[in-house]
């Protein structure tokens, strides 16, 4: 029989590189990061140890506050969205239509194209004075729509882009959940006389409801960490109205100089993303099936 | 020179390929200028030979060579500083006292304007950047735009401005859509877009005066009222697109003016069309000033990292660099501006200036010139400033006067959480 050493020798040499990989990327920076909550730190002097100052600032720095509430909105409108699209376009796809594969890539492609290549396409896209959407409009005679310089319609526009950008790969799980609903059922209920809009409601979405969860879940995640697109077409403008929360602590970090504050920003907005999945787990997953 | 004075704990050299690393602007024509300069000081023989790199893509230099300080990557020398972000560097005790050098008092007394020089020495006495070049900003200007507008002169002031704003703002295909504006400014607040604005003007309206005195607080509230009422009547207006337009909008004469430097010569000689007419300008000043016209000037400095192994030869390089020689080449190629006494009168480069006479209005304008403030929170300074620009003059939201007011209360705020 082996000795205990010999089996923990082997097993301990094995979980290295994923040890090394945790302490390096996710310990070393956590740790790090809660230290810097007490300091200022400009990255190239050394930490100056300020208290609670950090903390005290965050609670009175209004724009902080507006860019949590911009994330907010931009969730609200991003994560409806993309359901009712990813749906619709799942069933669409789920059919027995012609070049239904050239059809699946299609959707696809946005999500493996680089996130600043469509930024900046869109940005020509919403363009006010020539960009082909307002050109469009104008022609059909509905006038031009300020998309990116409206407080207003800034968020929805990149709301609309994202949707458009990353739509695809929820199409995908959708169409794996679509194709795991025993066709059984559907069966019985045309049996049963249920028309489309019924199999629908009371087969296909509650059957779909952990991928329901799975899709939101990865929306939140992603909503969450909005940037790119805000950083490329807005600045975080008109008037704050697309400041995201990370576009802020980025600012507060890398143009500033100001690590010490955009780590207690970070803390503080950790926070709220875990209350928030927290809430989303009890209230979504309960109707789980 | 004695070493140890400049560099305390030099690692010993390495023998065999000794390179010392300069990062240029990636601007291409001054890359092109710093690479024959590069191959040579490298044909002559040296020692040391150097390694030419453009500064690293980012959203502004000052990031780029900050990620680099922390990463331990910083080049030997670089020559796109902002003399900004120098306080930062030397704090972190990362540039070289260049007054240390031997020869060092010679070779500036000789080429930099003495009340130039003494506004780059640090708090402890010490000089660690060199004063390169300066780029004042200018209004370039489609004459041809201006004519057809039945304008015959540049205006002068923000009211003519304003009238000639008018007449050339239009709509020019008929569809009903406006297609020919007036200028354009990228309006995303983002801070070092207000030099080219708000921070331009702002210097230009006061007479020649920055945000701060003797490192006190002092915005000049008429002068920022003016500025913030003159882009807001631009954008009310419409004479500016509140979008951002593709490419080169200038070139196309889809717009009249643009608020740029010295550097824009020999782009515009390059890639003009062959029936693009095109001036310089002074700034428009507010209708009631008088006195010289003052402007920003993009000063770019040269400074020599601490982590240098080679401290004695980078200095030969940017000696080198700084040469009289080298200076008649930055106008020659780059058409930018030399820190160098007596620019305009120096027997060297009067020939030069007769022949160039755009670039010899640039040259004037250098005299009259303002940099920005040496202070630890410069940059968040022209964020708020962005804030309020976008907030009063861009979208209207607010009086010139409430937006002066809330601007510098809240530098004030942030000043304080800094401290």
């Amino acid at each position: 029989m082996k000795k205990l050493s010999q089996v923990i020798k082997p097993g301990f040499l094995l979980s290295m590189p994923y040890m090394a990989h945790l302490t390096l990327f996710f310990i070393y920076p956590v740790v790090f990061s809660l230290i810097l909550v007490f300091h200022r730190w400009d990255v190239v002097t050394p930490m100056e140890f300020v208290g609670l100052k950090n903390f005290i600032r965050v609670f009175s720095d209004e724009v902080f506050m507006q860019s949590i509430i911009n994330t907010g909105v931009f969730l609200v409108l991003h994560i409806p969205l993309q359901i009712m699209v990813a749906l619709f376009f799942a069933n669409l796809l789920n059919q027995k239509i012609i070049a239904r594969g050239f059809f699946r890539t299609l959707y696809f492609l946005p999500v493996v194209v680089s996130g600043v290549v469509v930024t900046i396409l869109f940005q020509q896209l919403f363009n006010y004075d020539t960009g082909l959407l307002n050109q469009f409009l104008y022609k059909l005679g509905l006038g031009q729509v300020p998309w990116l310089v409206s407080e207003n319609w800034a968020m929805p526009s990149i709301a609309f882009m994202a949707t458009w950008k990353n739509v695809g790969l929820y199409v995908i799980l959708f169409m794996g959940g679509l194709q795991s609903i025993p066709t059984e059922l559907y069966e019985a209920a045309e049996l049963e006389g249920a028309s489309s809009t019924q199999r629908f409601y009371y087969i296909t979405l509650p059957m779909l409801n952990p991928t329901i969860v799975t899709v939101i879940v990865l929306s939140v995640i992603g909503g969450f960490s909005l940037f790119i697109e805000p950083y490329v077409m807005t600045g975080g403008g008109p008037m704050n109205s697309t400041l995201s929360a990370v576009l802020y602590i980025y600012n507060q970090a890398f143009n500033f100089g100001h690590m010490g504050y955009a780590s207690t920003m970070g803390l503080f907005f950790a926070v709220i993303i875990f209350t928030v999945v927290k809430i989303q787990r009890k209230f979504v997953e309960t109707e789980v099936y | 020179m004695n070493c140890n004075n400049v560099n305390e704990g030099v690692n010993e050299r390495e023998e065999g390929n000794k390179t010392i690393t300069y990062w240029s602007s990636p601007n291409p024509q001054e890359f092109a200028l710093a690479k024959q300069l590069v191959d040579e000081w490298n044909e002559l023989g040296h020692e040391v030979k150097v390694k030419l790199q453009a500064l690293p893509a980012g959203q502004s230099s000052e990031e780029v060579l900050l990620s680099a300080m922390v990463a331990g990557t910083t080049p030997d020398i670089c020559s796109n500083i902002w003399p900004g972000i120098t306080n930062d560097f030397i704090r972190a005790k990362g540039l070289l006292a260049l007054d240390l050098f031997d020869d060092y008092d010679l070779v500036m007394g000789e080429r930099v304007p003495e009340d130039i020089l003494e506004s780059v020495k640090a708090k402890d006495g010490h000089t660690y950047q060199i004063p390169w070049k300066t780029n004042p900003i200018m209004v370039q200007y489609n004459t041809k735009m201006f004519r057809d507008a039945g304008v015959t002169e540049f205006p002068k002031t923000y009211s003519g401005f304003l009238d000639a704003a008018s007449k050339i703002t239009k709509d020019n295909d008929g569809d009903g859509r406006i297609d020919q504006w007036m200028g354009y400014r990228d309006i995303r607040p983002i801070w070092w877009q207000r030099y080219y604005d708000y921070y331009t003007s702002y210097i230009n309206a006061s007479g020649g005066k920055t945000f701060f005195d003797k490192g006190e607080l002092a915005i000049d509230v008429d002068a920022s009222n003016k500025v913030f009422k003159f882009y807001q009547q631009i954008y009310e207006g419409g004479y500016f697109p509140q979008s951002t337009l593709q490419g080169n909008a200038f070139l196309y004469s889809r717009i009249a003016v643009e608020f740029t430097g010295p550097w824009n010569i020999s782009f515009l000689e390059k890639n003009a069309p062959e029936d693009l007419e095109y001036d310089f300008a002074p700034l428009p000043v507010p209708d009631d000033y008088e006195g010289e016209i003052y402007t920003y000037g993009d000063h770019k400095n040269i400074a020599i990292f601490s982590n240098t192994k080679y401290p004695e030869e980078s200095w030969e390089f940017v000696k080198f660099l700084i040469s009289k020689e080298a200076d008649y080449r930055l106008l020659e190629f780059a058409s930018q501006i030399p820190i160098r006494k007596e620019l305009l009168t120096d027997p060297d480069f009067a020939e030069f200036f007769k022949q160039n006479l755009s670039l010899a209005r640039f040259a004037r304008q250098a005299a009259f010139t303002r940099g920005v403030d040496s202070v630890r929170d410069f940059k968040e300074i022209l964020d708020s400033v962005s804030r309020y620009y976008e907030k009063a003059s861009v979208y209207g939201k607010m009086t010139p006067d409430e937006a002066t007011h809330d601007m510098i209360e809240a530098i004030e705020i942030l000043r304080e959480w800094n401290k």
